[in-house]
């Protein structure tokens, strides 16, 4: 996705094409396999169990299958509790993302661009968010939602996760929101445009990379969040992939092998959603030449 | 990489006002008619931060609240407040030897965050910003664990780490054998096993943290470095992490911020033990708080850590964020 | 499936039975009488937390809520199983805090109870159970009564012992099982030079370290001072410091498996349970459900024939007597808001055809004396009858304290198997955790 202006005229001097740097890549796929190998291992070992039995994995705790088991996938994946799970996760991550990106990032270009009386306080404020732990504010929050009719109810979970996602989101933001030139804002009001036109038209895709960065961390954090849920919803049919994956341990508690295939199953969707998002980091800047 | 090209913004990092020092270009404008503007202005200030203020105030600051005015009282959670009991459980709190070693547990993972998780996911991150074949599957793995749940985490990394589990296997088979110890029953390695365990969930989030800032350093000024003679290392050091500084100090924030809240990993692996060898301020406040029936006991230790964070945080943007963000960019409003 | 006997006695309403409870008079158990099962107005749902989430105990308790409702068919109970720990340390504590707890959930009862019963929201169901859980229950029952009021009413019993291979004790050559403590360490001395781990402990968990102590406790100190230490939350007794003394000495014989101190207790092949299981430890002291929880954890087929129990050992020159049993079980509390079909539920469980499948479910041992005999896997019975002569049981001492003092002592403990604290720093635990119950 990198844009490149070829200019026409050729540079006098002729540029060594990195000369040093090619001592450098060997080095740089070496470690890149290394640090690839020391996270992938782990996750690999978890997919593959998916395909054994629990006695092979009591027996041998690694190892490859023998002989290859697909049921444990394929009962996960015909279960429509199952996808009842994902459909959970799936609503309730994209509205916090959605809610915090949005209202973050205007927060953020606000406290980043700015300059009003107690700016700093506010900044502040939103901070102290990040500071205390959401496992304390549990039982307050858990008395609050039900006051406000939220219990059983996939917004109970979606709006107080935007809300404890804003604090990072604001803390990470702002300092990209700031980084954009002022001649840049300056250019576009006198070419007319409002504020606001200017937030949305250039600073919003100048900051992709951090904007993407953002939504991929409260997505996540959505997805693989077990405490809100747990509070929140009593019927397993609300249920998200992390309270499923408890309960479907608890039920087949000693099916190691069913639960390493859940497991699985439950990262593929927020994989899948940082594939397609993590283009947006390094491809969006205009002027950078990646591959 | 020598294409001829021209860029169509400057980049963010040479604008970035590092040294604190005004915009080149800019001239300070007065402005003469105010008051129409004020209200302008606040009517947009509003419609800016309203939302996020209002969906923040009512999800985490009220519930933040209601907790430390539990934090005064001795209450099961059951029936009324009514046992007003003022500091008392902020004394016991700081008198009990497995708390202080719980803030001393957690200030250790935030000393090792820095000293080792900070150059392996620069390091990382700019190898692997380089034109390389199959980076972003290397990208898509290095992150991966990131996505993985703590609770999975933890599950996989307790049989990985269990006695004859795959690390002794690993150890046993390429000769370091004499080295393998019980990794999560030792009183003395159960820490920084867990920290192990961290530096593989959270690595992806730094990498792609600096891979996000890396963007933002031009390619001109590496190639006129090079052009200068500076070898890669050079180039490192004096030009890419310099203009990186605004990400290396937001990722240091959230770091130890991390490290203070740590709960999940924790309690699934080791449950704060053996003996309260790897117990967190966290998981102290749950054990001993709420699953204890405690709630004014586990919401003191609660304030007891936010003002510890908070303190961490005030030193921090004081010293070290606040060039990051002096002044203001958008004078217009003034 | 029975039917249930109508007494033709005069009925008080429900609706009236209901107020009267919830007004939380004591007269409340001297006017509503015994409730027939008078059909509701309404069908009335009744949500049942409890924390059997597979197995066997799953299918009794979806059968008995069928079975239930197709006797009662104004009553449907809603089966919602629960996992234990979040069971017990989140959702029921939270359900109570709020304003909407569930009809029926699962009960563990003595101090435990007690401090839910602070919540106002436990039903008293002296009363409604007067009539049939002495012959249903028997002396049981008062371990879920709290100030003498039925708050809770068992269903199944559980009572710590060692559970062990009969096929490795014979291997090391250990003909008959330990009756003493000296006997004990010389069978551990014996497993040891065979290359047997000889005991498996999950102290990862804590409270099976506990088992450990409190047993010591159990074998040193009198009943009087026993029963005096419970009620009033004190263990400033010498036996208390002899039982850790005790502790001591048997830990310092080595004779736990490997990385013990980071072994769960009863999740996956590594726990204390599957070590046992799969022959890699010899025996374990644990609660009777522990056949059970081995089973799925091996590919054995045979395992429960061959899992033998016997009673913790005595101690010489302790001053309790070696037949005392230390122990727990599961029960049910109705909310006050359920309605009086709650108790009745409980009744129809606590009857023999639920308690004979319960037994069979391998899960603990039925509370009604008259399924005993359904109890199939051997050691079992062996623990059963063990039980039945027992002096005197002794709630495990987390449930028997309140909540907090419960936490307090198994971290203490824990603490103690590590090699830190002293004796007398478990008993400080306990002193600094009741200011506070």
């Amino acid at each position: 996705m990198a844009v490149t202006i070829q200019a026409p005229a050729p540079r006098a001097v002729p540029v060594p094409k990195h000369p040093r740097w090619s001592l450098g890549t060997p080095f740089s796929y070496m470690a890149a396999i290394v640090v690839g190998g020391i996270t992938l291992v782990p996750i690999l070992y978890v997919v593959v169990s998916g395909f054994r039995t629990p006695a092979q994995i009591n027996t041998s705790p690694v190892a490859w299958p023998r002989p290859w088991v697909f049921t444990n996938y394929s009962s996960i994946l015909s279960s429509s509790m199952f996808w009842h799970y994902v459909g959970n996760s799936l609503f309730i991550a994209v509205v916090a993302t959605a809610l915090t990106a949005t209202t973050g990032s205007l927060a953020a270009f606000a406290l980043a661009r700015y300059s009003f009386k107690g700016r700093d306080a506010l900044f502040a404020l939103f901070m102290v968010g990040l500071l205390f732990p959401a496992g304390v504010a549990a039982l307050p929050l858990y008395l609050w939602l039900k006051d406000l009719g939220l219990l059983e109810n996939l917004m109970g979970v979606a709006l107080p996760e935007a809300a404890f996602s804003l604090p990072y989101t604001i803390f990470i933001l702002r300092p990209f929101l700031r980084a954009v030139p002022g001649e840049l804002e300056d250019a576009a009001v006198v070419d007319g445009a409002s504020r606001l036109r200017f937030f949305r038209t250039v600073l919003i895709p100048l900051s992709m990379p951090a904007l993407t960065t953002v939504s991929i961390l409260t997505f996540i954090t959505s997805w693989n969040a077990y405490l809100l849920p747990l509070l929140v919803f009593n019927e397993p049919v609300h249920y998200t992939l992390p309270l499923g994956t408890a309960s479907f341990q608890s039920t087949y508690s000693q099916n190691t092998a069913a639960i390493l295939a859940f497991a699985a199953l439950s990262m593929v969707p927020a994989l899948a959603f940082f594939v397609l998002a993590e283009r947006r980091i390094v491809g969006s800047l205009t002027g950078a030449v990646k591959g | 990489m020598a294409s001829n090209q021209i860029t169509v913004t400057g980049s963010l990092a040479t604008s970035s006002r590092t040294d604190g020092s005004t915009p080149t270009g800019r001239t300070a404008v007065v402005r003469p008619v105010r008051r129409p503007r004020n209200l302008r202005r606040t009517f947009e200030l509003t419609l800016l931060i309203g939302p996020a203020l209002l969906l923040f105030t009512c999800f985490v600051l009220v519930p933040i609240v209601v907790a430390v005015r539990y934090s005064l009282y001795n209450w099961s959670g059951y029936g009324p407040l009514s046992d007003f009991i003022g500091l008392h459980n902020y004394r016991v709190a700081l008198d009990d030897p497995v708390f202080r070693g719980a803030i001393l547990h957690n200030f250790i993972f935030a000393a090792l965050s820095i000293v080792f998780q900070l150059p392996l996911s620069l390091g990382t991150a700019m190898l692997l910003n380089r034109r390389l074949r199959g980076q972003r599957i290397f990208r898509l793995v290095t992150f991966a664990p990131y996505v993985v749940s703590e609770a999975t985490t933890a599950v996989i990394w307790s049989l990985m780490l269990q006695p004859g589990g795959f690390i002794d296997v690993l150890m046993k088979d390429i000769g370091l054998g004499g080295l393998i110890q019980t990794w999560l029953a030792n009183i003395h390695l159960v820490l920084y096993t867990l920290f192990v365990v961290i530096t593989w969930k959270y690595i992806g989030f730094g990498i792609i943290l600096f891979l996000a800032g890396l963007q933002g350093v031009p390619l001109e000024l590496k190639e006129a470095a090079a052009l200068d003679g500076a070898t890669a290392t050079q180039s490192a050091r004096h030009v890419t992490i310099p203009l990186l500084g605004p990400t290396i100090r937001i990722w240091v924030f959230l770091a130890v911020i991390g490290s203070l809240q740590l709960f999940d990993l924790v309690w699934i692996m080791t449950y704060g033990g053996p003996a309260n060898a790897s117990t967190t301020m966290v998981t102290y406040l749950i054990y001993n708080g709420f699953q204890s029936t405690e709630f004014g006991y586990g919401s003191a230790a609660a304030v007891i850590l936010f003002i510890l964070c908070f303190m961490f945080a005030l030193i921090y943007q004081r010293f070290a964020l606040r060039r990051d963000t002096a002044g203001a960019l958008t004078s217009m409003v003034g | 499936m029975q039917r249930f006997r109508k007494p033709t006695r005069l009925v008080v309403s429900g609706l009236t039975f209901l107020t009267l409870v919830a007004a939380g008079t004591s007269t409340a158990s001297a006017a509503a009488n015994h409730s027939a099962l008078k059909a509701p107005d309404a069908t009335v749902t009744l949500t049942w937390w409890n924390n059997a989430t597979s197995g066997d105990l799953l299918t009794v308790f979806n059968n008995a809520a069928k079975a239930f409702h197709a006797a009662n068919p104004g009553v449907v109970i809603n089966n919602v199983p629960i996992q234990n720990e979040v069971l017990q340390n989140t959702k029921i504590p939270l359900a109570l805090e709020g304003n909407n707890p569930p009809d029926i959930f699962q009960q563990w009862g003595g101090g435990r109870e007690g401090t839910e019963v602070t919540s106002g929201k436990l039903m008293d169901m002296t009363a409604a159970s007067a009539s049939w859980i002495k012959s249903e229950v028997g002396a049981v029952a008062s371990g879920w009564a709290v100030k003498g009021k039925q708050y809770g009413i068992p269903y199944d019993l559980h009572v710590v012992g060692f559970w062990y291979r009969k096929d490795l004790f014979a291997k090391a050559g250990i003909t008959s099982t330990p009756t003493t403590m000296t006997e004990l360490n010389s069978d551990v001395a014996k497993l040891k030079a065979a290359n047997i781990a000889p005991v498996a402990v999950g102290s990862k968990d804590r409270w099976p370290d506990a088992f450990w102590w409190e047993y010591f406790a159990l074998r040193e100190c009198s009943l009087a001072t026993l029963k005096t230490a419970m009620s009033t939350i004190n263990l400033n007794y010498p036996c208390f410091v002899k039982a850790g003394q005790d502790l001591t000495t048997f830990i310092k014989t080595n004779p736990f498996n490997t990385g013990y101190l980071a072994t769960p207790a009863q999740t996956g092949a590594g726990s204390s349970a599957g070590l046992v299981a799969n022959g890699q430890a010899a025996m374990e002291l644990q609660g009777d459900w522990d056949p059970g929880v081995m089973q799925p954890l091996t590919t054995n087929k045979n395992i429960l024939n061959e899992i033998g129990f016997f009673p913790f050992p005595a101690v010489t020159g302790g001053a309790g007597n070696p037949t005392e049993v230390l122990g727990g079980g599961d029960g049910f509390s109705c909310s006050t808001q359920s309605t009086m079909y709650c108790p009745e539920f409980l009744k129809y469980i606590d009857s023999t055809p639920v308690q004979i499948q319960i037994a069979g479910a391998n899960v603990g041992l039925p509370v009604n004396a008259a399924a005993a005999s359904a109890v199939k896997v051997p050691a079992a019975k062996d623990a059963i009858s063990f039980y039945k002569n027992a002096a005197y049981l002794q709630t495990y001492f987390d449930v028997a304290f309140p909540v907090n003092v419960g936490n307090a002592i198994d971290s203490a403990i824990a603490n103690f198997f590590a090699g830190a604290g002293t004796p007398q720093s478990i008993i400080q635990a306990v002193a600094q955790a009741a200011k506070t119950a």
